[in-house]
């Protein structure tokens, strides 16, 4: 259980820390006056500079106002069903990262549906392998659009 | 009446059989993304554009327009029939939608609902049609800093007229023109902020965020709230249908009412979500009804929906005459026009007239094709929320991530749209807006061009912002709307002290 004081400082420290990332990345390119005007680096490090303030401005806001955000921000009931959900999708990039998209698309569908949807194995399988074909078919032929594919496909010739 | 001639040739280049095809599966796709959960109008235009990239642009913007009228429909569907908004612009129309619908009156909320959103749209496009021209006119007299002053004016206006916190919005804000910075620097031909990482030295696409924060965040919100649909059986009959399409002008002060509210908010960027919750909350007060709203009230239905869709087209003409975009899904379609090599702003108008024009006609073809076409297969579509999540929901998924991968065929985008989706996971459930974060990445680097050219003109002094009567004005409307919240917390403040001190 996180409360949503706790949610709301993390991500405005996040915002901050994002903020920051641009105000050292900008003035790695100059922030100056240039040759040509302003330095390319000079309108990030500002923008970068504007997330910082208002990101502490949203933690000066969060402290001030703590007993007001008490309230609870995720139960573990619902962070159950977020990770349930989650974590086949990061599978699923991982897995498409290695294998191709079609794959991963196959093996995330027929998961989900098998693990999930308590539906039997045979037609979790075939409904992930057909969904699988049906993007190729729509994507590779009719829109004539590569997708990222794995050793399957090259093992098939499929390029 | 320059425009009335400029409008009937277009109405010449969109009446084609070919345009009135893609309208016909523009719309299809829109109301199947508005339907469907996790999916919406403006990420359903990200996931098509790519697949546009090599069409015509008259025919492409056709498509994805087309789609937006389609999403807008879908949107509203579901919220009558499943309480559940496709669209965050059609939430106020679950208020007494969805009691209509559960006291059996599911075809009469559908349909007023469709009709008096078609109202709004053609009230939209008549607008545009009127104004465009003189607007784009107006903006010919614009340089540097009058185009940076405007791009100002539209996110403070964000800052001064959205729900959220100012702080929260302007770091959404911030962290849009940050990602839109990485990569290439359009001044200088340089590379910048891209920390070593080979991946990141063709930039963010700004379709990846979209497809990330309203996609994935989205889904992952819908997950965590347990999905479940008690869904209402509609039949669409037709003598209902006809009944309601009669009753339909005792409506007329709604009608025009919530137009009026949809196309201000629409070309100021309050956008539509905005439009239809303050008519919405209008109409509830000025109503003679006032009880029954929330309980089944059609007034109910009209005033958001009418709003809602009034907003949505003419958002579309700040875009066209100035190059900002009204919401989100707007930003997206202007992303889109130029990665097709067109520049949106008043010189699009002479440049190219046929595309400006058949893009005009087609949105008065297009909403027509959408309400009948969304009549015809409402049941169709409300089946589909049927099929258990547990197949429908990785399928979206996956569309949501192949989407992602087309955009420019790059693997590292997969994690991006990833950790897009948790920023927007996160940002929606602690009520950060997301529309600045889109419209700062479409804009973020016009609005930078706009900034450097104002400070080469006046050799790095910020007085060029004040240096005429034009720019000065842009400048004060949009500071005003930027200090309006800070200001009036301060009074705020101030007030309940005095008083307590006087009692």
């Amino acid at each position: 259980m996180i409360s949503r004081f706790a949610a709301e400082i993390g991500t405005a420290t996040l915002t901050a820390g994002l903020g920051l990332a641009a105000v050292v990345g900008a003035l790695e390119f100059g922030i100056g006056w240039g040759d040509a005007g302003p330095e390319p680096g000079a309108f990030p490090f500002y923008i970068g500079l504007l997330v910082i303030a208002a990101s502490m401005g949203t933690l000066i806001q969060t402290t001030v106002g703590r007993h007001g955000l008490q309230s609870v921000f995720i139960h573990r009931e619902e962070a159950k069903r977020v990770a349930s959900f989650f974590l086949p999708m990061l599978a699923f990039v991982i897995v498409a990262r290695l294998l191709g998209l079609y794959v991963a698309t196959a093996l995330y569908i027929s998961f989900v549906m098998w693990a999930q949807g308590k539906y039997r194995l045979v037609i979790s399988v075939a409904s992930g392998i057909a969904a699988a074909i049906a993007f190729y078919l729509v994507l590779e032929v009719a829109f004539q659009v590569p997708l990222l594919k794995g050793p399957l496909e090259a093992a098939l010739g499929l390029y | 009446m320059e425009n009335f001639a400029s409008l009937l040739h277009g109405f010449g280049v969109a009446l084609s059989t070919y345009h009135v095809a893609l309208m016909m599966i523009g719309v299809l796709l829109g109301i199947l993304v508005g339907v469907l959960p996790g999916l919406g109008a403006p990420n359903g235009v990200s996931l098509l554009l790519p697949l546009t990239f090599t069409m015509d642009p008259v025919a492409a913007i056709i498509l994805l327009t087309s789609m937006y009228w389609g999403a807008l429909f879908g949107g509203s569907t579901t919220s009558i029939l499943f309480n559940i908004p496709g669209e965050p612009s059609s939430v106020a129309t679950t208020f007494d939608g969805y009691p209509m619908a559960r006291q059996g009156q599911a075809t009469q909320a559908l349909t007023l609902a469709f009709l008096s959103a078609g109202f709004g749209a053609l009230v939209g496009v008549i607008l545009i049609t009127v104004l465009s021209t003189w607007v784009a006119k107006f903006a010919l007299r614009f340089s540097s800093p009058e185009y940076f002053a405007v791009y100002f004016l539209a996110f403070a206006s964000f800052i001064g007229l959205g729900a959220a916190s100012p702080f929260k919005t302007v770091v959404s804000m911030g962290l849009g023109f940050a990602f839109a910075a990485v990569g290439m620097d359009t001044v200088s031909g340089g590379l910048r902020l891209t920390y070593g990482f080979n991946e990141l030295l063709s930039g963010i696409s700004f379709l990846i965020a979209v497809i990330g924060l309203f996609g994935i965040g989205e889904l992952m919100l819908t997950m965590e709230e347990g999905l479940r649909f008690d869904g209402i059986r509609a039949r669409v009959k037709v003598r209902d249908v006809l009944k309601t399409i009669a009753t339909l002008p005792r409506y007329w002060v709604t009608l025009l009412r919530s137009s009026a509210i949809g196309c201000w908010m629409g070309i100021t960027p309050g956008g539509p979500t905005a439009a239809s919750f303050m008519s919405y909350g209008i109409a509830k007060r000025l109503s003679r009804r006032k009880d029954n709203f929330g309980q089944g009230e059609p007034e109910g239905v009209v005033a958001p929906e009418t709003a809602d869709h009034a907003a949505g087209s003419s958002a579309i003409l700040p875009m066209l005459a100035l190059g900002v975009p009204g919401s989100a899904t707007a930003a997206v379609m202007m992303g889109g026009l130029m990665i097709w090599g067109l520049n949106p702003g008043p010189m699009l108008f002479i440049e190219r007239p046929d595309f400006v024009w058949g893009l005009i006609a087609s949105m008065y073809l297009g909403n027509i094709v959408a309400v009948l076409m969304v009549l015809a297969t409402i049941p169709l579509f409300a089946s589909i929320l049927r099929i258990p999540f547990a197949i429908i929901g990785p399928v979206i998924v996956v569309v949501c991530f192949v989407g992602a991968y087309t955009v420019a065929g790059r693997p590292f985008d997969l994690w991006l749209a990833l950790a897009f989706g948790i920023v927007g996971y996160l940002f929606k459930k602690l009520d950060y807006p997301i529309a600045p974060l889109v419209l700062a990445m479409v804009l973020g680097d016009k609005a930078e061009d706009a900034f450097r050219q104002s400070m080469i003109m006046s050799r790095g002094s910020l007085s060029i912002f004040w240096s005429n009567g034009l720019v000065t004005t842009l400048m004060l409307i949009g500071l005003a709307l930027a200090l309006g919240p800070v200001l009036s917390t301060l009074v705020g403040r101030m007030r309940p002290k005095a008083s307590s001190a006087v009692a």
